[in-house]
C-alpha cells in the first residue's frame, strides 16, 4: 500500500555548496540519500514530492560540513498481509516461485500454489496446468495476496500466494508473443 | 465445591485420549500378556476417587505392579494430569499420612500404619485438577487446530528442513538460501539442500502427488468432523467446569495436615461427613484400599448409609423455612438415590414445604385440609419414586458396569485388537453417548434448583 507521508532527515552538505544554490542541492542529496531505501517502520521510499522545511543548519566542528536538518513529503510503499498485488516473477524452482512488486521480493511456495498446477523442469523451469492453458514461468505476471511480512530494519520480504480466487497469471508473455 | 464434574472430566479425557497408550516395557516381549493398553484409563478413574495416594497403596489396590504403575504415574506427570511428591520417610512419617488418609476416609481404619516402614522414599500421587482442565482444552484446542490449519492450507509459512543437519528454515528465509548455482535451496551451514518439512497428517498416509490432494482434502474434513462430534462429551463436560472453582488439595504436605484435623473433628461429632470435609471438596469415597469395583458397590450404600442416618430427623418434623437450605439434602425421599435425581426430586418436595410453611401464617382451616391433600399426594408420590427408584438404579448401575466392561473388555480382547479395532472404538461412542444422556439429567436438575433459588429470593 502506498503513503504519502512527511519524514524528517538530518542532511549533511559539504561547505563547497554554500552558494547561491544551496536549496537544490540539499534537496538532490536528500533524494540521492533517501529514494529507493527501505525502513522497516515506513516501508520503501518511492519518491520524494516536496521539501516542507529546512531547519537551521549546524556547522560541524573540525570538518566544516553542516548538517540540515530536512523535512519532506515523500510517497512511501509497504507491503500489508492480506494485501493484493501484482507483481513480476523472477525466478522458479521447485520449491516455488519468487517475484517482485517494484522494490519488494515476494515468494510464492509451492503449496500456496493451486493444486491443479504442477512443476515442470527444464531450461525454462515453470508451473503449468494440467491441460497448459495456464503456465508460470520467469517474466509472467501475477496477481498474488500477501500471507505474511518479514520486516527488518532495512529490509521488507513477503511469502505470497495465487491460491485464491481471481489470483494467478495476469498475462502470459510466452502466449502474447 | 464439587469433585464430580472434575473427576467425570478426568474420566472422559481418559478414554478419549489414553486408552490405547501402551506402556511399553523395554525388554518385555509383546505378548498378549504384556499387552497392557487401558490401564492408564483405570489408573486414572482410580485416581479420581482418591486425594493424595502412597503409589504402593495404589499399586496394591489395583493390582498392579508397582513398577508398572510409576512408569503410568510418570507417563502422567508428563502429561501433566498427575502431581507427585516424593519424600523419604520413617515409619512415622508413613503413620501421618495413614491417619490423614483414615481421617479422610471418615473411617477408623489405620491398618496402614502398622505395616512396617523402613526408611526410605515414598512416592505420592495425587490428580491436579486445574492443569488436567488446562491440558484438556490445549490439546482439544492444537488437534483442532492443526486440522483446520492443513484443511485452509493455513499453515502457510512453509518449513523447510536440511536433511544432512537437521536445521530449519522458514519461507521468510527464502531470499537468503537461495543458491545462484542451481536455484535450489541450500543450508546456510552445510550447504546441503533443503526439503520442504511435510508434516502433515494426511500426506502421510497417501503418498503425495495432485491427484490425491482433493481426496486429502476430503479426508481431513472428515478427519475434523470426527473429532468435533467423538469428543463433544469432553468439549460439554469442559463447558461445564469452566465456572466451577477448582478443587486443590494443596501440596501432600498441606492436604495431610487439613485432612487430619478434619478427620478429628469428625470424630467428635457422631457424623463423619460433616461440612468441613465436604468443603474439600471430596465428593467420592475415599478408601484407598477398596479395588476398583468394589468402590463402585460401595459408593452407593455408603451414601445411603449417611443419608438414612440423617433423613431421619427431618422426616419426623417440618423443618422451617429458613432451615430449608440445609434440609434440602436430607429429606427423606432422596434416601438411596445418587445425586443427580436425589437433587431434582428435592427440590420439588422443598418447593412444597415452603408452600405449606406460607400458608400456616394465613390460614389454619385451610392449611389443614392443605395437608391432608398435601400428605396424599406425597405419599403417592413416594410410592412412585420407590418404583421408579428402582429402575434408575438399574440403570445407573447399567452404565457402570458398561463402563466397566469397556474398561476390562479392552484388555480381555487386547490380543485381538488389531482385528476388533474399529468395533471397539464405537464401543467408546457408544459409551460417550450413554455419558451425554446423564449429562443432560445433570443439566436438568441444575436449573431446577436455580429455579428454586430464585423463587426463594423472591
Amino acid at each position: 500500500m502506498f503513503f504519502h507521508i512527511v519524514l524528517e532527515r538530518k542532511i549533511q552538505l559539504h561547505p563547497r555548496y554554500f552558494g547561491p544554490h544551496l536549496r537544490e542541492k540539499l534537496v538532490s542529496k536528500l533524494m540521492k540519500e533517501v529514494e529507493g531505501t527501505c525502513s522497516g517502520r515506513h516501508g520503501f521510499v518511492v519518491a520524494i514530492t516536496g521539501v516542507e522545511d529546512i531547519g537551521k543548519g549546524l556547522i560541524r566542528e573540525g570538518t566544516g560540513f553542516v548538517t540540515f536538518p530536512v523535512k519532506y513529503q515523500c510517497v512511501v510503499f509497504r507491503p500489508f498481509k492480506g494485501e493484493i498485488l501484482e507483481a513480476v516473477v523472477t525466478m522458479v524452482n521447485k520449491m516455488g516461485f519468487f517475484a517482485e512488486a517494484g522494490p519488494v521480493q515476494i515468494f510464492v511456495s509451492n503449496h500456496l500454489i493451486p493444486d491443479d498446477m504442477e512443476y515442470q523442469a527444464g531450461d525454462m523451469p515453470n508451473y503449468t496446468t494440467s491441460d497448459g492453458s495456464v503456465k508460470i514461468q520467469k517474466d509472467s505476471e501475477v496477481r498474488l495476496k500477501i500471507m505474511g511480512t518479514r520486516v527488518d530494519a532495512t529490509e521488507i520480504f513477503c511469502i505470497g500466494t495465487i491460491k485464491d480466487d481471481f489470483l494467478g497469471v495476469i498475462s502470459d508473455p510466452g502466449a502474447a508473443s | 465445591m464439587s469433585l464430580e464434574p472434575f473427576n467425570r472430566l478426568v474420566k472422559l479425557a481418559a478414554r478419549a485420549f489414553y486408552d490405547d497408550i501402551t506402556m511399553k516395557g523395554d525388554n518385555q516381549p509383546k505378548t498378549g500378556r504384556g499387552d497392557n493398553r487401558g490401564i492408564a484409563v483405570v489408573v486414572l478413574d482410580a485416581l479420581t476417587r482418591r486425594q493424595w495416594v502412597r503409589e504402593e497403596d495404589l499399586a496394591k489396590a489395583l493390582k498392579l505392579h508397582s513398577k508398572q504403575l510409576r512408569r503410568i504415574l510418570r507417563f502422567f506427570e508428563e502429561e501433566k494430569f498427575v502431581t507427585r511428591d516424593h519424600r523419604k520417610e520413617s515409619a512415622k512419617g508413613a503413620k501421618i499420612f495413614s491417619a490423614a488418609v483414615a481421617a479422610a476416609a471418615g473411617d477408623g481404619r489405620g491398618k496402614e500404619g502398622e505395616e512396617k516402614v523402613k526408611l526410605h522414599t515414598h512416592s505420592y500421587c495425587c490428580l491436579d485438577y486445574a492443569q488436567i482442565y488446562d491440558v484438556v482444552r490445549y490439546r482439544i484446542h492444537k488437534m483442532k487446530k492443526k486440522l483446520k490449519d492443513e484443511l485452509d492450507s493455513r499453515n502457510t509459512v512453509q518449513t523447510y528442513i536440511c536433511p544432512n543437519c537437521a536445521k530449519r528454515y522458514s519461507a521468510f528465509d527464502a531470499l537468503q538460501l537461495i543458491s545462484y548455482t542451481d536455484d535450489l535451496f541450500h543450508c546456510e551451514r552445510c550447504d546441503g539442500e533443503l526439503v520442504a518439512e511435510s508434516d502433515k497428517l494426511a500426506a502421510d498416509e497417501m503418498g503425495e502427488g495432485d491427484d490425491n490432494r482433493s481426496r486429502r482434502r476430503e479426508k481431513l474434513k472428515d478427519l475434523l468432523q470426527r473429532i468435533e462430534e467423538q469428543l463433544k462429551p469432553v468439549t460439554i463436560q469442559i463447558a461445564r467446569v469452566k465456572d466451577l472453582p477448582v478443587p486443590d488439595f494443596g501440596t501432600l504436605q498441606q492436604w495431610e495436615v487439613r485432612a487430619s484435623a478434619a478427620g478429628w473433628r469428625g470424630y467428635g461429632e457422631i457424623d463423619p461427613n460433616d461440612a468441613n470435609k465436604s468443603s474439600q471438596g471430596y465428593g467420592g469415597t475415599p478408601m484407598p484400599s477398596l479395588g476398583d469395583t468394589k468402590v463402585e458397590v460401595d459408593l452407593g450404600g455408603g451414601v445411603k448409609e449417611e443419608v438414612q442416618s440423617e433423613g431421619k430427623p427431618t422426616k419426623a418434623k417440618v423443618l422451617p423455612p429458613w432451615m430449608i437450605k440445609k434440609g434440602m439434602v436430607l429429606t427423606k425421599e432422596q434416601r438411596g438415590e445418587t445425586s443427580l435425581d436425589a437433587e431434582a426430586t428435592t427440590q420439588e418436595t422443598t418447593i412444597d414445604d415452603k408452600k405449606q410453611a406460607d400458608l400456616k401464617d394465613d390460614d389454619k382451616s385451610l392449611m389443614d385440609e392443605y395437608t391432608k391433600a398435601y400428605y396424599a399426594a406425597y405419599y403417592a408420590k413416594i410410592q412412585e419414586e420407590e418404583g421408579g427408584r428402582q429402575s434408575v438404579k438399574q440403570e445407573e448401575f447399567g452404565v457402570s458396569a458398561s463402563d466397566q466392561d469397556e474398561l476390562f473388555g479392552t484388555q480381555e480382547t487386547s490380543s485381538h485388537r488389531q482385528v476388533g479395532m474399529k468395533s471397539k472404538r464405537r464401543n467408546a461412542e457408544a459409551s460417550y453417548k450413554l455419558a451425554a444422556d446423564l449429562n443432560m439429567e445433570a443439566k436438568e436438575s441444575e436449573e431446577e434448583e436455580e429455579d428454586n433459588i430464585d423463587w426463594e429470593d423472591g
